[in-house]
């Protein structure tokens, strides 16, 4: 059985249909790829599928339960964890107090969320920062702590939006590195939106391509990447009139 | 059934009141989202000012209208420059508290200048003249007055902000500040000048209210909720909404005079039981909530 | 035994916080032995009164973020229960408060639950209008006293009467009070470390990113609200019997409600010590504003002009609050 099956998801915001007739299933154990240009409705996916918005049509199963109706909260507590593009903390909690956010969903005691929580900091090498509060971290801290955050839940499904964003070469190194860590030595299939490319190309196992709400394309990074569709949809019609297919 | 009609039509006439008492804080809130408790306050201040000027000048009291306004027009762009400015940095929070203590700052002035015995307004063309609608039903003409006037007053308004290219800037203010500004619209002006409007409107409607009801430093939380149930069933940042839902409020405010009616009609005995003209506002306070659970964008809303 | 360990502990406060913390504690402990006035006797309780006020706000206004501007029904609620029962049917205190926090807690349920769904003003307003629509039903309302509100008369009961704390000296009411104080101050602690606290520091973070985590924001908010109502209600009850004379004017009005908001907020909301710090510099500006000033024969309401002013200033120029202060200078200091 499928860990994740989305079968005909259909969401509309008034007039506009911002995912079309989506349908996805992920395995157990998978890395996937979801990328597409901006406005592809990359994330609006993520906010169906983990209940932030309703739904217009269509469903979703998770871990062999319907949780299309499920509300945000109660889907996470299945084990369906997510990350958020935009999303700074600004309020008074310090990273280790961020995490044991997310630790609480699985236990009510302080003690165990706090003991959690730094086995998960020291994991993603965050430690050091522990005592940091979150708005005073590089952008490549703060989205390794809402990565931290998010697996404090012990999730089975974990869907990063856009983890490496405005990094440096170096820090989507890093950031590389623990998304590998999460998914092969901690067992979590992840889900990960994209656009640094060489990223996703590197770590998924298997990528889908997402254009103007519909998918266009799904496969192995190779076999997308010289997908005619797929490069038609990121640089433009007349590109590829111009340069044929081939652009590597 | 005289009863009913008298208080239908009461109902209405000062709904159309209430309207342009909520008139202000209802383009306030569209324009920067912020809540001023002070509301009730500046009506208070518009009527004192009605009630002075008239009794000093022994003017007329319709023509202390012009004054009231400009009162109130300066009173509003003055709390801006002088305070809201620096409130509107803070969290929510501060605002709420900000504002009021702009409500006790004003009210114990108040109480400080004029004390706190109600005051009353006694002379006018219209004093203890009243008009006969038929069917039995007598209406003051202070009231017919100053309801028709509101309503000149609230059109005026409703004309500036939609006629008028300040009005439209103002309105491209309240749905979209920053855009507006990229359009280079001074939008600080335009915060000012909403509180100029709002505090103009609001203190012409208390110069009109001052002719059938007398002033004192305590009156304008009340006004100040009554406004905020015209405000939150009309619509936060509706001026059409807030005339309609004025008219609502003002035939809540008569439910007494229609539980009267019932009353006598049905005879029922525990209907007499009900101190219901003490619970008078009751009904307007329990509108808001209801409202504002079941229907938070209000009747013409498109702000939430 | 972890919950009262964690509410025990205080080691993530800076050594001079605590020192701080350690003396202000000892000078409330042995403050009726030094000679004082009946006035600044007063004055203390009123700020331990307003200091827990402002911890039961601060539970779901500071740490939850949301602008709660009716916590006077509650104290209401609470005083209403405590003199009726006692008036009625002589109920002591220790059996009545627990009952009035009952009701307090179930009224808190009927409007929090609708109420939640709301959010920024349109919550804080209609915080206000169930205040006003209690108020004005409790002002007609005979079986309370309706607007005379009601009296307990002490010549009926045998002072110091412990079970229905009937005291004649202001020093007893100063020790129960002071009970609670304490009290307060180790169920905040354990509350801001506790799962549903941090759940609360989140949802105020961002409401979306807390429901990703699992957390039923609604829920948790409702529920924060009914603690925050306990808290106000408790006081409530204490309220009725040390002034003895309550009417919905004075327990219910608008002007408590802020009062209530604003300790927290003066002091910083969403820290332990806020409420504390707002409440020991507002009450006894309030109070002594009133003693010097309110009385001057052609100076009415100069003291209200005077605390307006000080609202004002403080909401337009440091909404964070003294702690706030206090947190920005260390933190410069740290890095």
């Amino acid at each position: 059985m499928a860990l994740l099956e989305i079968h005909g998801l259909i969401k509309d915001f008034g007039g506009l249909r911002a995912n079309d007739d989506i349908s996805i299933t992920m395995e157990r154990g998978e890395l996937v790829g979801l990328i597409g240009p901006n406005g592809a409705g990359k994330t609006t996916l993520f906010n169906c599928v983990s209940g932030l918005h309703p739904v217009t049509s269509g469903r979703v199963m998770f871990d062999g339960q319907d949780i299309t109706d499920l509300k945000a909260h109660e889907v996470a507590r299945l084990g369906l964890a997510r990350t958020f593009q935009v999303y700074v903390a600004s309020g008074d909690l310090n990273v280790e107090e961020n995490v044991m956010v997310g630790c609480f969903m699985r236990t009510r005691s302080p003690s165990r969320a706090r003991a959690r929580a730094n086995e998960i900091l020291k994991d993603l090498n965050l430690h050091d920062v522990s005592e940091f509060r979150v708005s005073e971290l590089t952008v490549a801290a703060q989205k390794r702590v809402t990565m931290a955050t998010a697996l404090g839940s012990d999730p089975k499904l974990l869907l990063l939006d856009e983890v490496a964003a405005g990094l440096n070469p170096s820090e989507i190194e890093e950031i590389m590195a623990d998304i590998r860590h999460v998914h092969e030595d901690m067992g979590v299939t992840v889900m990960l939106i994209e656009h640094v490319m060489e990223l996703v190309m590197k770590v998924s196992d298997r990528v889908i391509v997402l254009d103007s709400g519909k998918k266009i394309a799904e496969g192995d990074p190779e076999t997308i990447v010289e997908d005619p569709r797929v490069i038609k949809a990121y640089l433009g019609e007349r590109y590829v009139r111009e340069h044929g297919g081939d652009i590597g | 059934m005289d009863i009913l009609i008298s208080s239908l039509f009461a109902g209405l006439l000062i709904g159309m009141v209430l309207a342009l008492v909520a008139l202000g804080l209802n383009i306030i809130f569209g324009v920067m989202e912020i809540v001023n408790f002070a509301h009730g306050e500046f009506l208070m201040v518009g009527m004192y000012t009605g009630l002075f000027t008239a009794q000093a000048t022994g003017m007329e009291p319709l023509l202390t209208l012009p004054v009231a306004a400009v009162v109130g027009f300066l009173l509003g762009i003055i709390c801006y420059y002088g305070f809201i400015k620096f409130l509107i940095r803070g969290p929510m929070v501060a605002q709420l508290l900000g504002t009021f203590g702009l409500m006790l700052f004003l009210r114990n002035i108040a109480l400080l200048i004029f004390g706190s015995e109600d005051r009353a307004l006694h002379h006018g063309i219209l004093v203890d003249k009243s008009f006969d609608m038929g069917m039995g039903v007598i209406v003051p003409a202070t009231k017919l007055t100053a309801a028709g006037l509101s309503v000149v007053a609230f059109v005026a308004v409703w004309l500036l902000m939609n006629r008028t290219k300040i009005g439209k800037a103002l309105t491209a203010t309240a749905l979209n500040a920053q855009g507006a500004r990229y359009m280079g619209i001074p939008t600080e002006r335009m915060n000012a000048l909403a509180w100029g409007i709002g505090g103009g409107s609001v203190t012409i409607a208390g110069a009109l209210i001052v002719n059938f009801w007398s002033v004192n430093p305590f009156m304008g939380l009340l006004f100040t909720m009554i406004a905020f149930a015209i405000v939150a069933l009309g619509g936060f940042g509706s001026v059409p909404g807030a005339f309609f839902a004025g008219l609502v409020v003002g035939l809540i405010t008569e439910i007494p005079g229609i539980w009267d009616f019932f009353t006598y009609t049905f005879n029922f005995d525990w209907m007499n039981n009900v101190p219901m003209t003490s619970l008078k506002y009751m009904w307007v306070y329990l509108a808001y909530f209801v409202i504002v659970v079941v229907r938070p964008r209000g009747l013409f809303g498109w702000k939430q | 035994m972890e919950t009262i360990k964690n509410a025990l502990d205080f080691s993530d406060s800076p050594r001079i916080d605590l020192t701080i913390a350690g003396l202000v504690a000892l000078f409330l402990l042995v403050f009726p032995i030094f000679p004082h006035s009946a006035f600044a006797m007063a004055t203390m309780i009123q700020f331990l009164m307003f200091s827990l006020y402002g911890m039961g706000w601060n539970t779901i206004g500071g740490y939850g973020g949301q602008v709660d501007l009716g916590k006077a029904q509650y104290v209401g609620i609470g005083a209403y229960t405590t003199a009726v029962m006692l008036i009625r049917w002589d109920v002591p205190f220790w059996i009545s408060m627990p009952i009035g926090m009952c009701f307090a807690v179930i009224w808190s349920f009927i409007i929090g639950y609708p109420l939640f769904r709301l959010k920024g003003h349109y919550f804080a307003i209609a915080t206000i209008a169930t205040t006003l629509v209690l108020k004005d039903i409790f002002e007609v309302w005979d079986f309370v006293g309706a607007a005379r509100g009601l009296e307990i008369s002490p010549i009926k009961y045998i002072p110091p009467d412990f079970l229905r704390l009937i005291f004649k000296q202001d020093v007893y009411y100063y020790y129960v009070i002071l009970g609670f104080f304490f009290l307060g101050i180790l169920y905040v602690n354990w509350f801001r470390r506790s799962r549903l606290g941090f759940q609360l520091r989140s949802i105020k973070d961002n409401e979306d990113v807390a429901q990703s985590l699992g957390i039923n924001v609604h829920w948790a908010k409702v529920k924060t609200y009914a603690i925050a109502t306990a808290f106000v209600s408790l006081v409530g009850s204490f309220h009725a019997c040390y002034i003895k004379n309550i009417e919905p004017e004075d327990t219910m009005s608008l002007d408590l409600s802020i009062l209530i908001a604003l300790m927290a907020m003066l002091g910083g909301a969403g820290s332990l010590w806020g409420p504390i710090i707002g409440a020991g510099i507002l009450i006894p500006c309030k109070s002594y504003l009133k003693e010097w000033l309110g009385a001057q024969v052609g100076l009415v309401g100069i003291d209200l002009i005077i605390y307006a002013g000080i609202i004002m200033v403080i909401s337009a120029f440091e909404p964070r609050g003294i702690w706030g202060i206090v947190e920005k200078v260390r933190r410069r200091k740290r890095s």
